[in-house]
């Protein structure tokens, strides 16, 4: 399990480094405002796909950087599973994966990098990393300098799933994948994890990850405007496909063959969650959202 | 419970990794310096023999001296930036720090990679590629490991100290300064020390500098030696003008004082002065490993 509490982080007053831990005097000295990320609070439990959805520069990759022990909180502690990520202790690290939104390539072959990187990895499984880069569309044998920058994420995403790690931080993994990846993106992550892993994805591309996702947390600066289930969020909004008009829509869009509109649940009928309206109707209706989620 | 600071399997395991991704990376570098620097010399040198004097005639040892220098400087120079370089890119470096081996464990294998197995590697193919030459040209003379032994063994014999002051020459008969210098040149730590002061400041600037590394790496080491300059050059000036003085009306005094001075632990003081360096550089080495964020 994940705890993270009150968790603060900020670029500006370490030179954009990142690496100066504020002394105590000083990180209450530091206004509001100059932090990216500020009294985050929140569990992230076992057996969870989570989306980690936000505008640019809401502090998505560098929660999961936080998370993954690249970074070292200013505010706030993390905990997993009794660990300190930032301490980066090898028994820590063997059981998560970060994979980043850049890709570069190894000066090898994609089956010689996943051989030599991954036994670090106690439950890494070459066959498993062999069979998703077949699901992937990509050849193992092939040199990493001569891939596409889509098939380098292939190759990457295929040695994160393949190493079977309890904790999986995923930052932007579809960006760059043509249309049948994404798909088999979305085939791979869920058959391809552990039941009791926590996966953490943060994504702009949020019909890229719809139907895995759940449950869902939009950040907003400094804050977190929503987090909770697709089942928790079907039953407090209700998503309008219908063309008939709706005048207490909080959030109302054409889309193409017809209109969606979000709107309360007063009726407790159920509905197919649209990632995209909700992220608009919560960026539309801040506080509203937060208080009908908190309550 | 799993030991996080050090453990053996593991760190057989990262350094075996550490060594397959160094070799994937400079692994033919390496073989270009140490093959291809002494074959162009052989090559080039016999060559501008042959148009010139019209006889064929090979390097001789201090032209094969000089480009082994060169050679060797190179690959301490580009072997870091090539190997762990990319630790300050974002993709790579995120990986590297989230790799499950211990930080001390990545450091080791970082310096025994940068300052051992790397150098030791070159140096064996750059003399064998030296001795081979030498064995098909005997126009060669003798080979680099074969003229270094007879050089150590000529410095052991040496009985004379001369030195230039100004105008004049002073040679010291039997001198004991000269007799010291050389028991302790011949102590092999002088080298480690002098080796690893070249090394470890390009292995600092490869993880330091996020680009243009080399060339910030040669600036900080002579803005470093500017700075000590000026600090010790009153010192030094004070010395010189002494023994230039005392050079004219008292030449015995020179000798007492090479031989009970500072001059005869000269080399003690470049030992101790380089460690203290070296102690300041592995330091500042563990720190970057310690804090890399990204």
């Amino acid at each position: 399990m994940i705890q993270i509490k009150e968790l603060g982080f900020t670029y500006g007053e370490t030179g954009g480094l990142g690496s100066i831990s504020l002394s105590k005097e000083k990180k209450h000295m530091l206004p509001a405002e100059k932090y990216v990320l500020r009294n985050i609070t929140m569990d992230l439990e076992e057996g969870r796909i989570y989306g980690l959805l936000g505008e640019n520069g809401v502090g998505k990759t560098t929660m999961l950087t936080l998370l993954c022990g690249l970074k070292k909180p200013q505010l706030g502690s993390i905990n997993i599973d009794g660990h300190d990520p930032y301490k980066r202790e090898p028994s820590f690290l063997s059981d998560q994966y970060y994979l980043s939104d850049e890709v570069a390539p190894m000066n090898m072959k994609a089956i010689d990098y996943a051989r030599n990187y991954g036994k670090f990895w106690e439950r890494f499984d070459i066959e498993k990393f062999t069979e998703i880069m077949q699901v992937l569309e990509t050849d193992p044998e092939q040199k990493m300098t001569k891939m596409s920058f889509g098939q380098l994420k292939k190759t990457y995403i295929s040695f994160a799933l393949a190493c079977s790690t309890k904790y999986l931080f995923m930052d932007e993994p579809t960006n760059g994948l043509d249309i049948p990846s994404k798909a088999q993106f979305r085939k791979a992550v869920t058959k391809y994890t552990r039941e009791d892993s926590v996966i953490l994805i943060s994504t702009h591309q949020v019909r890229d990850l719809e139907n895995i996702i759940d449950p869902i947390i939009i950040l907003d600066r400094q804050d977190i405007l929503l987090n909770a289930t697709v089942e928790e969020i079907a039953e407090k909004l209700y998503f309008d496909y219908s063309n008939e008009k709706a005048d207490d829509a909080l959030y109302s869009e054409m889309i193409p063959g017809g209109s969606i509109k979000v709107c309360l649940n007063q009726s407790g009928e159920e509905s197919k969650v649209n990632l995209e309206a909700l992220f608009n109707t919560v960026h539309q209706n801040k506080e509203l959202i937060k208080g009908i989620f908190n309550k | 419970m799993k030991n996080d600071i050090f453990n053996f399997r593991r760190f057989r395991k990262y350094f075996s990794t550490d060594f397959r991704t160094c070799w994937a990376n400079y692994g033919l570098s390496l073989l270009t310096i140490a093959i291809l620097f002494p074959v162009t010399t052989y090559i080039v040198i016999t060559a501008f023999n042959l148009f010139t004097t019209h006889t064929w005639d090979g390097p001789d040892m201090g032209i094969r001296v000089f480009v082994f220098i060169v050679a060797m400087i190179c690959m301490v120079v580009t072997m870091p930036v090539k190997c762990y370089g990319k630790l300050t890119e974002k993709h790579y470096g995120a990986f590297w720090i989230t790799l499950p081996a211990s930080k001390l464990e990545k450091f080791i294998s970082m310096l025994l990679m940068t300052c051992i197995i790397v150098p030791i590697s070159g140096f064996l193919i750059y003399v064998g590629t030296d001795a081979i030459i030498c064995a098909l040209d005997h126009t060669c003379g003798r080979n680099l490991v074969a003229g270094g032994i007879d050089l150590l063994r000529n410095m052991s014999d040496l009985r004379e100290f001369t030195m230039n002051l100004g105008d004049e020459q002073l040679t010291i008969e039997n001198a004991a300064v000269a007799q010291d210098l050389i028991r302790q040149v011949s102590n092999p730590w002088i080298y480690v020390d002098d080796f690893f002061g070249i090394t470890l400041p390009f292995l600092l600037g490869a993880i330091f500098f996020k680009n243009g590394k080399s060339v910030k790496t040669f600036i900080s080491i002579f803005a470093f030696g500017m700075a000590t300059s000026a600090m010790m050059s009153p010192f030094m000036a004070n010395w010189a003008s002494e023994i230039v003085s005392k050079a004219n009306s008292d030449p015995q005094a020179v000798v007492e004082l090479f031989s009970h001075g500072i001059f005869k632990h000269l080399v003690l003081v470049d030992i101790i002065s380089d460690t203290i360096v070296n102690l300041a550089l592995l330091l500042g080495i563990w720190f970057r490993i310690k804090t890399l964020k990204h």
